[in-house]
Formats: structure tokens, sequence, C-alpha cells
């Protein structure tokens, strides 16, 4: 993620007491261990225990639970996420932002500490604003809703951070903005004023699956209902294997469907490497009412009988959750030919 | 050789490719030979029978016209009167063992003279002492310095030999390791083999470590896989034999090899990145009575790491799972969910039940994603006071620092002072400028 320090708002040109910084939350990582035996250790009847320098965390002494599974190389032990790593469509983009009371800050570079004026500089009414700007030609800016706690501002002792998070759902493609403004009042024994900065994070959100889609008419069903065939190719075109979690169709009324994959034949969900691609299908029909016969003929637009949304849920590295819908979806109706008995 | 030649029909025919060229010639069977050697052979196992299975060279191009090289020049003859000892000159040469330089390591850890191993310091102090940068240049000296052991000395200079590889790994040095290793070629080799007896020469835990440390450094992380199966399959023989005889604490030493061989697939599949495979490699495995569910634990984490959070909570739902290992998984899948709070409460309760450094950890990186980070950072700091000093926890403590502070470089430095002034342990003293993010 490149960052850019955006024009200071107030017109001081001095160090702000206040910095900024920020770290994307993808999900944490399991810590990678590659054990071994102790050097020049005696041959034994039984295997030495392994070193301990070579585990992912100390093992601890005098207690009976070992809760790591050396000589396997993933420990349960994790990592906060070391780099900002690919954002993808259809995940939820997380960040934590900090902003701290830098005492340091102050001492502009090669001043010495006693070259200040009265140090005494109490920040209060910390207060963090997010927004984010999606690629859309003419798309609003995002405010962004910041966890945890209220958006009241707080005071600042030297060395204390105030932290936040803030979740967005990545729904485009290309560049997105993360702009974050920074405010506080900077108080001095005679006097005090309110300051802002303002950062700009900018990052790409690749696409993560490509979904092709085809329909056709099957034949009609037994009450008279219309049938069709919704197939789908879903393509991971992103860097990560993805596990697929679920496919679900969210249809317009008067239409049900059956779903023909993992699910219903209880198989495990399929784990698709990068450019790898799954195939999945669903029998879309006219919905039979109570009465037996079909209560409304599915609607039309054009000719064409819309079915609606198709919606696939899955699970990447660590669990971390993406999901994305495609656009209304359905095919021109053609009756099916007729098979010569 | 009791084998005869003629059985091209076992395993195909390969094309080598450029990069495998560059490989020494291995007598690896495929996986898929490892029935070969029935766990229930009966007998002990002959010097000649350990011969075939382990030395073997097997025909890779179809038809006698092209013999292997070494197999016609090295084959023993069986019972052979006087062996000629063995010469092992080739890993004593000085040219092989890279230098180590003092460049990554911060300042604090070269500072305090009390701390700082001499040339005379024995290697089996440095160990003790977590110096594995001077214990790893102690073996190399002890290799190729004047009072190197005699070529035909193989226990000591395996024995060093490991020990310098070994510290490589610890050190961040493990590509220079892979490189290293290379020297050693085929341990499949007869060369390693003692030609009276049949032993293998070379400790087992080097030829374990040698599987992964060649696969690195010739490029060609399948091999791993083949590898370990070539260790199984001896441990495998190994074990009927003993069981053969009788031999009890010979019988669990076996069964302990053979395990962690099979673990250690499991490993290389996930090194290559194959999960899917990793993970039906798991699940064919035993358990093992009395593990604690250290396997239902590896299963449930290779299961997160692939996202099926289901699959790794049902992993440590069965009998023989540890309460703890159980509460683990499952608060590590509360994290995989984005529940970061319940997992936070759980991480909680186990703190109070036990001092793991994991679990502590865990609950400090929670309480960064809650936007806690302040308490998260205190713990840590608090685990640091206690004298732990894992990468992990190191890692993650400058990330917080970064977080805090545009100045974070001074917080490190202090940090890697603290940690340099901990007492001397075999669970690694000296850190890298990597470890402090420096």
């Amino acid at each position: 993620m490149s960052h850019q320090r955006y024009p200071s708002h107030d017109a001081v040109k001095e160090p702000h007491s206040v910095s900024l910084k920020v770290l994307r939350l993808s999900r944490p990582s399991l810590v990678t261990q590659f054990p071994l035996q102790p050097p020049l250790s005696d041959p034994s009847s039984r295997q030495q225990p392994l070193a301990p320098a070579s585990l992912a965390y100390s093992p601890h002494d005098g207690s009976d639970v070992d809760t790591n599974p050396a000589p396997f190389v993933l420990s349960p032990i994790v990592n906060l996420p070391p780099s900002f790593g690919s954002a993808y469509v259809g995940e939820t983009f997380s960040c934590t932002l900090c902003a701290s009371h830098d005492a340091v800050n102050l001492l502009a570079p090669g001043q010495d500490e006693s070259a200040l004026p009265e140090v005494a500089r109490s920040i209060r009414d910390v207060r963090i604003k997010a927004e984010m700007k999606t690629p859309g030609v003419g798309a609003p800016v995002t405010p962004l809703d910041l966890g945890p706690g209220s958006d009241k501002g707080i005071d600042l002792a030297a060395g204390e951070t105030l932290q936040k998070v803030v979740d967005f759902d990545l729904k485009e493609e290309g560049n997105h903005v993360l702009a974050v403004t920074v405010s506080y009042y900077e108080a001095t024994d005679v006097s005090g004023r309110t300051r802002t900065f303002r950062k700009l994070y900018q990052f790409i959100c690749k696409a993560s699956l490509i979904v092709r889609t085809k329909a056709g008419p099957l034949s009609v069903g037994g009450q008279g209902q219309r049938r069709w065939v919704l197939e789908a190719q879903l393509e991971n075109c992103g860097e990560d294997a993805m596990r697929l979690e679920k496919v679900v169709m969210d249809l317009e009324l008067g239409l049900v469907y059956s779903d023909c994959n993992w699910e219903a034949s209880g198989t495990q969900r399929p784990l698709l490497h990068p450019g790898e691609a799954e195939q999945v299908c669903f029998v879309v029909e006219e919905a039979v009412g109570d009465g037996g016969s079909v209560d409304e003929r599915a609607s039309e637009e054009d000719g064409r009988v819309v079915f609606g949304v198709l919606g696939i849920g899955w699970r990447g590295e660590m669990g971390n959750r993406g999901f994305l819908s495609t656009g209304r979806l359905g095919t021109r109706h053609v009756e099916p030919k007729k098979v010569a008995a | 050789m009791d084998q005869p030649t003629e059985q091209p029909s076992k395993g195909h025919t390969r094309t080598r490719s450029a990069v495998k060229a560059t490989r020494p010639r291995s007598s690896t069977k495929g996986p898929l030979d490892v029935d070969d050697v029935p766990l229930t052979s009966p007998g002990p196992l002959s010097p000649p029978h350990t011969q075939r299975m382990t030395l073997q060279p097997q025909p890779r191009s179809p038809g006698p016209a092209s013999p292997l090289p070494r197999s016609a020049a090295q084959s023993p003859v069986p019972r052979r009167p006087a062996p000629r000892p063995k010469d092992f000159s080739f890993l004593l040469r000085p040219e092989i063992y890279h230098p180590l330089t003092p460049l990554a390591i911060p300042t604090a850890f070269r500072s305090d003279p009390s701390k700082q191993p001499t040339p005379e310091t024995p290697i089996p102090d440095l160990l003790a002492r977590g110096q594995f940068r001077a214990a790893a240049i102690a073996a190399t000296t002890a290799l190729t310095g004047p009072d190197a052991p005699a070529p035909s000395d193989h226990a000591r200079i395996f024995s060093l030999l490991y020990t310098r590889l070994a510290c490589l790994t610890l050190i961040d040095g493990t590509a220079i390791a892979a490189q290293e290793v290379k020297t050693l070629e085929d341990l499949n080799s007869v060369v390693y083999v003692d030609e009276t007896t049949g032993e293998h020469l070379v400790p087992w835990e080097l030829r374990v470590l040698n599987v992964r440390l060649q696969a690195l450094g010739f490029g060609d992380p399948r091999r791993a896989v083949m590898s370990y199966y070539d260790l199984a399959r001896e441990a495998r023989a190994r074990l009927a034999a003993v069981m053969a005889r009788h031999d009890n604490s010979a019988r669990e030493l076996w069964k302990d090899r053979l395990a962690d061989v099979g673990i250690r697939v499991a490993g290389a599949l996930v090194e290559m990145d194959d999960l899917t495979g990793a993970a039906h490699h798991l699940g064919s495995l035993p358990e093992r009575e009395g593990d604690g569910g250290k396997l239902a634990m590896a299963k449930a984490l290779l299961w997160l790491h692939l996202g099926d959070v289901g699959a790794a909570r049902r992993c440590v739902k069965g009998e023989g799972v540890e309460e703890t290992a159980e509460k683990v998984v499952q608060a590590l899948c509360d994290m995989a969910d984005g529940e970061y709070q319940t997992a936070l409460d759980r991480w909680g309760e186990l703190k109070e039940e036990s001092d793991d450094e994991m679990i502590v950890v865990n609950m400090a990186v929670c309480l960064l994603y809650v936007g806690r980070m302040q308490e998260g950072k205190s713990l840590l700091e608090e685990l640091v006071a206690c004298g732990r000093s894992s990468h992990t926890l190191l890692f993650n403590l400058t990330t917080m620092y970064e977080l805090c502070t545009e100045k974070a470089r001074s917080l490190k430095i202090k940090l890697s002072e603290r940690v340099a002034a901990m007492n001397e342990s075999v669970n690694g003293w000296e850190k890298t400028n990597a470890d402090f993010k420096l």
C-alpha cells in the first residue's frame, strides 16, 4: 500500500505531535517450524526430544500439556500479517489505524531536547476519521465506521495510542484510496490550537473469481412448469488457493431451484488453486403451487426469463472470507426440442 | 548385487529434465513401492538383505545397455574379505563451508564480553548456551582445521557435519545449509554403507535433515517426499527386524522414527503447497496411543491453513484429544471466522490454566484485532520480561512497536538489548536483525 502525506491543512509548518500508522488486518497466519534433533545427542533407545530452538515457541517447563504438534511444520502460534498482500473483490478489507502521541516527534532532526520550549504540551481530543474512495467514476467517497467505541475524541499522554479498526467490503476492481484524517488539540500552558493532518493510502483491488454462466432449457416438468439448467464456471484468478464454501441462487419470485453441487452430492467442498476452475450447476424451475399447477409464469423482460443472481462464498488461507454475487442472470426462453418417440 | 536388474516393469522410465541432471543419481524408489517391504517381514534382516533395500540402484533406463557408472564401479561384492577404510575426505575441504559474518547480528548481542564465545569454547557448551552461530563456525573449524578427524572417522565427521547444518537452520541460515549439504550427494550411495555389516554410516538425524536441505538445495521439493518414503521404508524394515528379535527398546526407537518421518512427509507436501495432498496424507496416518492428540492438532492446523474451519473443528472433537489442545483449536477457528472477541475470551481462559507462550502471544494478537493493542503490547512485553524470546514473539512485538510510533527503531533496539541481557540457554540466545525488523 503506497501512501503519501496530504499537505497539511494548517499553516503551521511544525512537525506534528501525533503520528498515524496503519496495518492491514488480514487473517493472522500460523507460524511454520522445522523441528530437528539436537546435535551431539547421545544415541539412545528413544528418540530424543526435539531441539527447543527449532520449535516455533518455547516449550514450557513443568507442564504436562504440550500444544505443539512438532515435528509437524505448522504450529498453533500466529504471526500478525507481515505485509499488505493483495486485495481482492469479495473480501472484506480490514485495517487498523493508530494515532499515537509521539513525544519524540517534537524534536526536529539535529535538535537537542533542551532546545525545545516547554515540552509540556498536552494532546487532547484526538479523533480519527476515515473514508474510502472507490474506483467508479464519480463514485461518492464512502465514510467508514470506526470501531471500537465511540468517535469521541480522547486525550493522549506521551507514548499513548488511539487505535481504531475499519472494515470495508471490496466490491470493485481497481484503485482504492483510504483517506485518514487525524485531528487533535495541542495545548501548552499558555495557548492551544487545533491541528489536522491527512494521509492517503492507495491500493489496487484485483478480481478474485471469474464467473462464466450459461443457461439452457430443460424439458417441461410434470406439472407443466418450465425448467432450465444454469451452469457456471468459477475460476480462481487470484494468487492464493480458495475453498469454495457455498454457491446459492437468489431467485426472482415464482422460481425455485435445486442445487446439483457438492452439498447435494455430499462431497468435499472444492479447493481451487490459482488458475483452477470449478463447474457448478443448478436446475431452475417455475414454482408449483399447492394446487399442483404453476401459479405464476416467470417474469420475462424483452422475451428473456430472469432467474436472479448467483452468490458464491469462499474461504481463503486461515479462513479469510470472500463472497460475491453476479449480476442478474437469465436466458431467452426457447422450447426444448421435442425428442421423437 | 543379489537382485537381477532385468525388471524394468517396476517403475516407469523417466526422462530426466535439465534441472534434475544436476542432481546426483539416486537409488530412490517411488512412494508407491513402499509396500515392497512388508512390516511383518519375518526374520531378522541379514546384511545383504539390508543392502538390497537401501542400496540397489534402480535402473533408470531400460535395458542393460546403459549400466550406471557408479554401481558398476562400486557395487559391493558381498563378503569382501577386508573392506578398504572409507574415505570421507571430501567432507573436510574448507571450500565447502561458507563464512558466517556477524553483520546480521544486532550490536546488543556483540557487546557483552562475558557472552562472547572464544574459539576454545567446546561445541557442547556452545549448544547448551544457544550460541548456534558460534557452534556452526566451531563445527567447520573442527572439520577443516589442524585437528580435523581422520578421513575414515565417519562418526566424528558426520556428528560435526550435523551440528554445522542443524545450527545453520537455527540461525536463519537454511539457504547456506542447503548449499553445503549438496556435497553429500546421494546418501543412498554405497559410499555411506559399511560393507561388512550393511549398516548405514550416516546418523539417522542427519539423513532426515539432509532430505529437506537437499530438496531446497537442488530446487526439487518433490524429491523430499520420495526421500522420506525411503527412510520410512528402512525404518519399517528395521522395526520388523528388531521386533523379531524382541528388542523392545530398539522397537520404540524405530516406531518413533517411523512416526516422525510420516509427519515430515506431510510437512514436505505443505512446503510445496500441495495442501490437499498433505491433508490426505495426514488422514492416512494412524493415531498413536498417548500422543495427546498431536496428530489431531496437526490435522486441524492444516485445515485451518486451507481455510476449512469446519473440518478443523471436527478434528479435535474426537476421543484422546487433550482438552487444552481442543480449546486452542477452537480459539484459532474463532479467529479464522473473524470472531476475534470470542477468540480473545477463549485465550483469556486458557491463559488462566497454562503459561504456554503460544497462548499469550495469540491472545495479544487478538487484542490488536479488537482494537486493544496497548494491552496486547503489554502482554508481549511481560513475556519478554519472563525470558521468552521466540521469533514469533519478537516479530509481533516489533510490529506493534511500528504501529505505536514513527520512531520504532529506538524501541526495537531497546528490545534487542533486553533480549541480549537474557541468560544464554539451549532455546537459543543470539538473534538476528531480522528478528527485530531492524
